[in-house]
């Protein structure tokens, strides 16, 4: 017991001199990022795995006990959290992580969203009103959001700025290199016909300039209902597409469906880090999501 | 003549060189089309560069980073509060007059009673919550319902609430639902049930609140534990009376966590103290001595311990598609002291007890399915039977039960619609309860909470 005491006291007395900025990361590919930018100076944590539904998280007990001791929020924001983050804040007593102060970092506030709502009715569904939040699928708004993440890490860690700095000109490097590549091996992609179960891709489909022919669920965030699956049919017998694409976390209910009915090929995309096996950083993320798209298109 | 052989020269070689020619020209069409070919196929490629390069340079110009959007069209009512709004109307249906429902053992209080027959707007709530400033969070919860035909409006929550004081301290002052359980804090339309369960509905008359102040505090630790306190004027029932300074209080402590993915949990155990000052049992029966108008008054200290444990299951974590809430909570009341009518006085010894168990089933993202079951216990005594039976406490030794069954079907996170059937002994004659009810929040997105 004094020996677990004794230890106890020194990983308190420790902690200062350890000091790593903890990184309460909400989804995991803002994880995989903070640790890109970060490196060893950084401690990780996710508030969410690839295979849930982010829209749909519990302010759970282990979750409000992460949010406590985090220097720095890194989240999608645009209301994607609005459901748990909020709480999470307020049980949390912690005054870093507060909305506007230094450790709050939402990574939609730095990019231009697509979807803007022209206006705001829940009879469309959950809508959210500042766009479509899910960003992390181009590849260009990662690299928008990782120069400002690594602009808040220099200015929250003052101490180890040069650090972050190196981090940054040796991701975007490496990143900018990946890019062109994905760009490359993703030509034969241009314009080809895809149906999507939830709109989680507009800025996949932008990147890429790939075609969306139609969404699975009429309603956002409403799972389609069999009247919706037959107008969906219906639309694609005038304009056929390739692919049906969901999301590793999303049911795919609605996409075996569609699969039974027509030749459409059903692509599972990761959607982010660690969405399949294959995904374990942000660039395998988008190496397998590409070759996962070629694949389904031959 | 030279002229001539001249020209007969040009036509024999021409002649002779016809043929040789025809095979240049074949050969220069194969060499264009090649030439062709090669051209389209470098055009091709250069046109794949061109977008390459264009591709490039767009990725080459990482703006500079941009600052926090400006917000258009400022003016004074962006600053308005987050509103939302609760309605719900039910349909119930009981076997036996709800008039004459009682819990034996319990003396109900104020809306502890069963819920208007028939159709009933059931209880519509408006909700208030902005950060006031950089230090502090409100909210105001007004509750509108229906008592006797006129609309009552009851303020069931104001607080205010420190946002990030630091080293996980949370100070909350105002009207609040005490910590004491874990249904406490949550409103009712959050609950998993028509109805409160049977010890809620019997010692608190549904639910618990205080107007005082909450300190919490949070451990820096990976297992979340939670440790606070509240004090308040004491009098919420089953406080009562006036009190100059501290009227109630309560300790909790809470812990909870994952284990692995798809399990997490919480526990909590809670205990509050209050000395009530001529709590008055209405009591339901007027026992032909005109008790109705003279009621039971109760002085004396209460306790109350409660203890709580909540787990949850979703595949992956993922509480979207599938997942199930297992609850249960006991609740133990002590009181010590005297009740008096105008004529009488008696010492009085009592104990209530009692708990729920409660299991939810979401098996699809729109349907869940659920059932619970209560059960009660008292132990009652005082120097005079008859005040006992007075103030509606003279059913003790029996033991209440009540077993419930609900199907919800969740058109959107926004509505619901919820069927339940009650089998109820809540006193030593049995009942049969249905309720059809609606429930449907408009405004803001409500907060997913534990």
């Amino acid at each position: 017991m004094k020996k677990f005491i004794c230890s106890l006291l020194l990983l308190v007395a420790a902690s200062p001199v350890m000091a790593n900025i903890t990184i309460f990361a909400c989804e995991p590919e803002w994880a995989a990022l903070s640790q890109e930018l970060g490196g060893n100076k950084v401690t990780v944590f996710s508030a969410t795995t690839a295979l849930q539904d982010p829209h749909y998280i519990q302010a759970r007990p282990s979750l409000i006990a992460k949010a406590r001791q985090a220097n720095l929020l890194v989240c999608t924001g645009s209301d994607l959290e609005a459901g748990w983050l909020p709480l999470l804040q307020r049980k949390s007593g912690n005054p870093a992580i507060q909305t506007g102060a230094s450790g709050y970092f939402m990574a939609t506030d730095y990019v231009d969203l697509l979807d803007v709502p022209s206006s705001l009715d829940r009879s469309q569904g959950d809508i959210h009103a500042a766009g479509n939040p899910h960003i992390q699928t181009s590849p260009l708004k990662i690299l928008q959001v990782a120069q400002a993440l690594s602009q808040r890490l220099q200015q929250i860690d003052s101490a180890n700025a040069t650090v972050y700095q190196q981090h940054w000109q040796d991701f975007e490097q490496r990143w900018q290199t990946a890019i062109k590549k994905w760009q490359q091996q993703a030509l034969p992609l241009k314009g080809i016909p895809i149906v999507v179960q939830h709109n989680s891709w507009p800025y996949l489909f932008e990147w890429l300039g790939l075609h969306k022919v139609a969404v699975l669920e009429s309603k956002l965030g409403v799972p389609p209902t069999v009247k919706d699956l037959h107008n969906v049919l219906q639309k694609l017998k005038v304009t056929p597409a390739k692919i049906v694409l969901n999301a590793a976390y999303q049911s795919p209910r609605a996409t075996d469906w569609l699969t039974n009915k027509t030749a459409i090929t059903k692509v599972t995309l990761p959607f982010t880090v660690g969405g399949n096996d294959q995904s374990n950083d942000l660039f395998s993320l988008f190496d397998n999501t590409i070759q996962l798209l070629l694949d389904a298109k031959q | 003549m030279k002229k001539s052989h001249l020209a007969l020269l040009i036509a024999v070689t021409l002649s002779v060189s016809s043929p040789i020619l025809a095979d240049d020209v074949s050969d220069l069409k194969k060499e264009i089309d090649q030439l062709r070919a090669d051209y389209e196929s470098r055009i091709n490629q250069l046109e794949q560069r061109l977008i390459q390069t264009e591709n490039n340079s767009k990725t080459y110009q990482t703006d500079p980073v941009k600052a926090v959007p400006t917000i258009q069209n400022a003016s004074n009512n962006n600053f308005n509060p987050a509103i939302s709004m609760v309605l719900n109307g039910q349909f119930s249906d009981y076997r036996r007059d709800s008039e004459d429902y009682q819990l034996d053992g319990f003396s109900l209080q104020g809306e502890g009673g069963l819920a208007t027959e028939g159709f009933s707007l059931g209880e519509s709530e408006i909700i208030l919550s902005a950060s006031i400033d950089q230090l502090l969070f409100g909210q105001a919860t007004i509750a509108l319902h229906d008592d006797e035909g006129e609309t009552e409006i009851e303020m069931e929550e104001a607080f205010i609430e420190t946002l990030g004081l630091g080293n996980g301290f949370t100070i909350r002052a105002g009207r609040f639902f005490s910590p004491i359980g874990y249904l406490n804090e949550k409103h009712i339309h959050a609950w998993n049930f028509a109805d409160a369960p049977l010890i809620y509905r019997g010692l608190f008359g549904n639910q618990l609140s205080t107007d005082g102040m909450k300190l919490s505090y949070l451990l820096p630790t990976d297992l979340f534990v939670e440790l606070g306190g509240t004090v308040g004027n004491g009098d919420q029932h089953p406080g009562s009376g006036e009190h100059s300074g501290i009227g109630d209080w309560l300790v909790y402590a809470r812990a909870g966590g994952d284990v692995g993915i798809n399990h997490s949990w919480q526990a909590g155990i809670s205990h509050w103290q209050a000395s009530p000052e001529d709590r008055a049992y209405s009591g339901g029966h007027d026992h032909g001595g005109g008790g109705g108008s003279d009621p039971v008054l109760f002085n004396g200290d209460t306790d109350i311990s409660n203890i709580s444990l909540i787990y949850k299951w979703a595949p992956n974590g993922n509480f979207r598609q599938k997942n199930i809430t297992l609850l249960g909570e006991y609740f133990y009341l002590s009181e010590n002291g005297q009740l008096n009518n105008s004529a009488e006085l008696a010492s009085y010894d009592g104990k209530q007890y009692g708990g729920f168990v409660e299991g939810i089933y979401q098996f699809t993202p729109q349907w869940r399915t659920g059932v619970r079951y209560d059960w009660l216990g008292s132990k009652l005594r005082a120097s005079d039977d008859e005040l006992l039976e007075d103030a509606d406490l003279d059913f003790s030794g029996f033991h209440p039960q009540r077993y419930s069954m609900m199907l919800e079907w969740l058109p959107s996170e926004f509505s619901r619609i919820r069927a339940q059937i009650n089998h109820d002994k809540s006193s030593r004659d049995n009942d049969t309860q249905l309720f059809l009810q609606y429930t449907i929040s408009i405004g803001a997105h409500g907060a997913h909470s534990f």
